[in-house]
Order: C-alpha cells, then structure tokens, then sequence
C-alpha cells in the first residue's frame, strides 16, 4: 500500500565560522556543503500495520516522515500511497493520510476545539452526516466530549494529543503517521493514546506509522520495526526477529549480603566478556548483571554467581526491547 | 465553477474563524478598535496639515492630489485587510517550520496562507481612502460614461492583485533564505511613491514605479483616466496586465519554493 523506493534527500548547509566576523563572512563569501540525510531508503507497508518508525536523534527520522507526508520534496527516489505520488499531486495525496506532529498542533489555538473540528470538515469536504459519525466516533475512542467546547490553549498536553489525534482522522484517512505521540505524557495517557491508536488500527484497518522515542509505544504497538541510523536502513523485520538478531543480552538480578560483588565475581575474565558483552551494576544489595548469552549460556554464569556470593534473590529476564536499541543506537549495527 | 465555489466557501470560514478570535479576547477588541480610531485621525490630521500648504503642485491641483491619494489607498487597504498574512511567511512561518501545516492539507498552500488572517486594522486604510475619494470627487467635475464606471470599478481587484503579487514574491524568497521579511518590507515601501502623482518625479523614479516596482498602476495611471479620460488601454490596461504577470510569477516563485523547502528540525 504505501510503496518507499530509494527515498533519498540532500540538504546544502552552509559553514559558518564562529562569531559576528564569522557571520560577515559568510555573508559574503558563503561556503556550502551537501549534507545527505537520508541515502536510499526503500520500505513497503501493508494495509492495516502499523510500523514503529525509530532511530536515534539525527538519524533522519522526521526527514523521511516529511518526505512521507509531502512535505519535504525529495532529492531523488519517491514514495507512494495507493499509486499516490505526493510530488506529483500533493492534494490528493493528503488526503489519503492524517498526521500528527507531537510538538506541534493544528487546532485552532485561540478558538474552542469545537470550531477546528468545523473548519477541518470543510477543507477535507466531509459531508455533513459522515462528519456526525465521525464524531461519534472519535468522541468515543478519544473521549474529547469533556472539553470540546474549551479554547485549546486551555486544554492539557494529553488532551491536546488525543484532539490532535481526531483532527487528523477526521477525513478517515487510510494512513495516518503519529511522530511522538506520546511525548512528554504521564504513563496514564499514554495508555489511553496507545489503546486508542490500538482501537483506530483495529477497527479501521488504518495502517499506522509511528515516530517515538518511547520504546514501549513500539513494543505494544508496533507489528514491525524500521530502524534507520545515519540516513539509512538498518533493521527491517518484526519485534521479535530484532530480538532473535540482537538479543542474546540477559539481564540477571540479584540481591547480596556481599559489598563488591563486581570484584569478587570478575565475570569479564572467567567467560572472556568482550567489553559490549557485560555491564555490571551495584546499588547497596542489589546487583544488575547485563550480559551475551551467546558468549556464555545463562546457566554457567547463573551456576557461578551462586556459587562464588551470597544470593538472597535472583532473577533473569528476557532481552527487553529498550535495552537492545540501547546498545544498537550506541554502537551502530554491524551488519 | 466548483472549485470557486469551494475556494468562496472556505475563504468565507477562515473570515469566520477569525472574527470569532477577535471575540474571544473582548478587552484586546475593544482597545484595538480605539487604538485604530485614533490612528486614523491622526492620520487625517497629518494630511490636512500637509495639504493645506501646498495648494498645487506642477500642475496638479489640491483635489487631484487628494484624489489620487485615496485612490492609492483602496488597494492598498484591501490587500492589507485579506491578504495581510503574507508577512508572516516572510518573518516566522517558514522560519519556524510551521509552514509543514500547510503541505498536509489538500488546499492550495499560497490560497490558504493568503485568506487564513485578516487584518482588521487596514480598515483604516480603506475608510479613509473611500473617503477621501468621496470628497474629493464630485470637486472634480469628471465627466462620467457607462464605460469608465465600470472601468474605474474593475480595475481596484486588478491594482490589489498588484500589491499582492509583490508580496507573493517577495514573501517566497523566505523558502531559500528561511526569512524575507525584509525583502518584502523593502519592496512594499516603494507604495509611498505611489500616492502621489508620478509625473512630479525623476524620469528613473517614474519608470521604476511604472515597470519595475509598479505601484504607480495601483493608483495614478487610473487615476489619471478617471480625472482625464485618456488613454484607457495604457491606463488600465497596464494595471490589468501587471496585476496578471506579477501574480503568475508569484504562483511560480511560490511554487518552486515549495520544492526548496526545508522545513524545521523537529
């Protein structure tokens, strides 16, 4: 459905040196660069997914999106949506897709939110009784009926983002893209975003591409994870073919009577740990011990640890998902 | 036809959307509203003194000087009042990125910008302008014909469109640069010239507010032929066309702008 083909972009940026003289500078004499931020990027979406868009800051994240939701033109490549092109004809492009930028909102700020909703129907030209159930809708999933008559200034961020959210769906568009939906709300809101990102998807089979940081959003949300660094792909597949790929790190906790327990079990130097292999935390009695299952089973160091301090409580966990692109984004993917 | 139709529809909600904003915040209203009919008699204060002292002026009379004056500003106020939010493309909203708003909606982008805002104060402009058109006029004993009624009323749209084809341009510059606001204030500011009668200026002067920067057609030219009669196809027609030529190339700049766009980190 939404087709990604050697999506490419370039930025020229211009050098300045520091300082006023710096600036007369390249005033007059202004020196440029090509900055490519995102090479050769390609992806397909089926209908109905919803794909977990991440990377670390810079990577060129927001660039594809923008290229994505015509608003960037791209250097070369292109995107399409149903055969849509946006460079070709961006109007009826948009109104294929809903967007939703979390840092910034397109109600109208000064008026009750109510009025945006009015306004919005008119450009997107929804007819009068579709707007009605669309409304009722949105009213039930976002829950906007308490303040859908305030001015937006005074509405919260949460319910800032949930009115967001039913703006851009409005026009019941088949793609919608989410950039940080989530950001800066309390886990009760994120919550109730994500269950109704969660219900849209369902119940509309929008498909859903999602911008965050927040790695749980990705983790109960996402079906599949596209993960770029440096303006290019590095990961495509499935939550849990990421952890296959990358996971063998386990987390194991335990709890100790013992004051340098780091010392006294130098795992480093009985298993060979490289040094991405192992980090090992105290906090007063408790231990965290991150380490590559594939350089050592879990048995061994489980076995060993036991025997070399006082245990008083141990668990290990699966590899979590933050804590693989943790170590994805620090250390790049090799691939 | 459904496309005017659509396009009348939404100017008419945006008009809409920002009246009832202007409601919402009564106290700014109402001392915005006093504030602006102070302005404006200052204003008037200011013309009557320098009017006042100057009873012609090689060759033009007082009443045709008023005259072209007010004319100049029908225009100019009615630009002003719809077609104001220009300057914010060229001082903040590329700049920010807020621009993004815009791509994401199927509307015409340069149509959405230009009839999102009005700009209540340019009522000023326009009062004063019909005003002094008002008075001026019937002083001036022109000889009036079906033909030039309708000619003298066709052609404000036409000089309007002039002031906002130089806007459109000069406001796109900001898709390169990030910011232009000082490009369009620049050439905004060569309107002044254009109140008075263009003959009284240098030949460089003249030809540059005829065919560079031409506001001179907002206002003398036509004014010219309402008080003379002469010369319509000049008179007017110049008006018509520099109206069509800088509004297509302000759709085109405007255009390719967009293709440069960089939008803002987010």
């Amino acid at each position: 459905m939404i087709k990604v083909e050697n999506l490419r972009k370039e930025f020229k940026k211009t050098i300045k040196e520091p300082g006023l003289k710096g600036s007369f500078k390249s005033l007059f004499r202004p020196k440029s660069e090509k900055v490519v931020a995102v090479n050769d990027i390609s992806f397909d979406v089926p209908k109905g997914e919803i794909l977990g868009f991440i990377g670390p800051n810079g990577a060129g994240k927001s660039t594809v999106i923008k290229m994505l939701t015509g608003i960037l033109t791209p250097t070369s490549g292109r995107c399409t949506i149903n055969g849509k092109n946006p460079t070709v004809n961006r109007k009826s492009y948009v109104k294929e897709i809903g967007v939703v930028f979390g840092q910034r909102t397109q109600l109208w700020w000064d008026l009750p939110l109510r009025e945006t909703y009015g306004v919005l129907k008119e450009i997107y030209e929804v007819p009068e009784d579709s707007f009605k159930k669309r409304m009722a809708f949105l009213n039930e999933v976002l829950e906007l009926d308490s303040f859908i008559t305030s001015p937006v200034r005074t509405l919260s961020l949460g319910q800032r983002m949930r009115a967001d959210i039913a703006a851009s769906m409005l026009h019941s568009p088949k793609v919608l893209f989410l950039d940080e939906p989530t950001i800066g709300l309390d886990v009760v809101v994120k919550d109730n975003i994500r269950s109704a990102i969660e219900q849209i998807n369902r119940q509309e089979q929008t498909t859903v591409i999602l911008t965050t940081h927040d790695l749980a959003d990705i983790e109960l949300l996402s079906d599949r994870i596209v993960m770029i660094d440096k303006g290019s792909k590095v990961f495509d597949g499935s939550v849990s073919s990421l952890k296959d790929k990358y996971g063998q790190i386990r987390e194991m906790k335990f709890e100790t009577d013992s004051k340098n327990a780091s010392e006294r079990l130098g795992y480093a130097e009985k298993f060979g740990f490289g040094e991405d292999d192992l980090s090992v935390e105290q906090e007063g009695a408790l231990v965290t011990v991150r380490f590559n299952s594939s350089v050592a089973p879990i048995s061994d160091v489980l076995g060993y640890t036991l025997q070399r301090v006082n245990v008083s409580d141990i668990n290990v966990k699966d590899a979590d998902i933050e804590e693989i692109i943790r170590r994805l984004y620090k250390q790049g993917v090799e691939e | 036809m459904r496309k005017i139709r659509r396009a009348m529809r939404i100017h008419r909600i945006f008009i809409a959307q920002e009246l009832k904003r202007m409601m919402e915040y009564k106290g700014d209203f109402i001392v915005g509203v006093i504030g602006f009919l102070l302005v404006q008699c200052s204003n008037l204060l200011f013309l009557w003194l320098i009017f006042a002292n100057i009873p012609s002026l090689m060759g033009w009379s007082l009443d045709q000087i008023v005259f072209i004056y007010g004319f100049s500003l029908i225009p100019k106020g009615i630009d002003h009042l719809f077609f104001d939010n220009l300057w914010n493309i060229g001082y903040f909203i590329v700049r920010k990125g807020d621009f993004d708003k815009y791509l994401t909606r199927p509307v015409n982008t340069l149509f959405h910008v230009l009839v999102e805002k009005i700009q209540i104060d340019a009522l000023g402009e326009l009062i004063v302008g019909i005003a002094l058109v008002c008075v001026t006029l019937p002083r001036l004993g022109v000889e009036w014909s079906v033909l030039k009624v309708l000619l003298a009323v066709l052609v404000i749209p036409f000089a309007t469109l002039i002031y906002t084809g130089i806007k459109t341009v000069t406001a796109s510059v900001a898709f390169w640069t990030k910011r232009s606001g000082s490009v369009i204030y620049m050439f905004y500011m060569v309107n002044d010239f254009a109140k008075y009668p263009a003959a009284i200026y240098n030949e460089v002067v003249k030809n540059i507010i005829t065919y560079i920067v031409p506001f001179a057609l907002t206002a003398y030219y036509p004014a010219l032929y309402i008080l003379t009669g002469e010369n319509p196809l000049f008179n007017i027609g110049m008006t018509v066309l520099a109206a069509a030529v800088l509004m297509t190339l302000g759709v085109i700049v405007w255009h390719r702008g967009i293709r440069a766009y960089e939008s803002a980190g987010s």
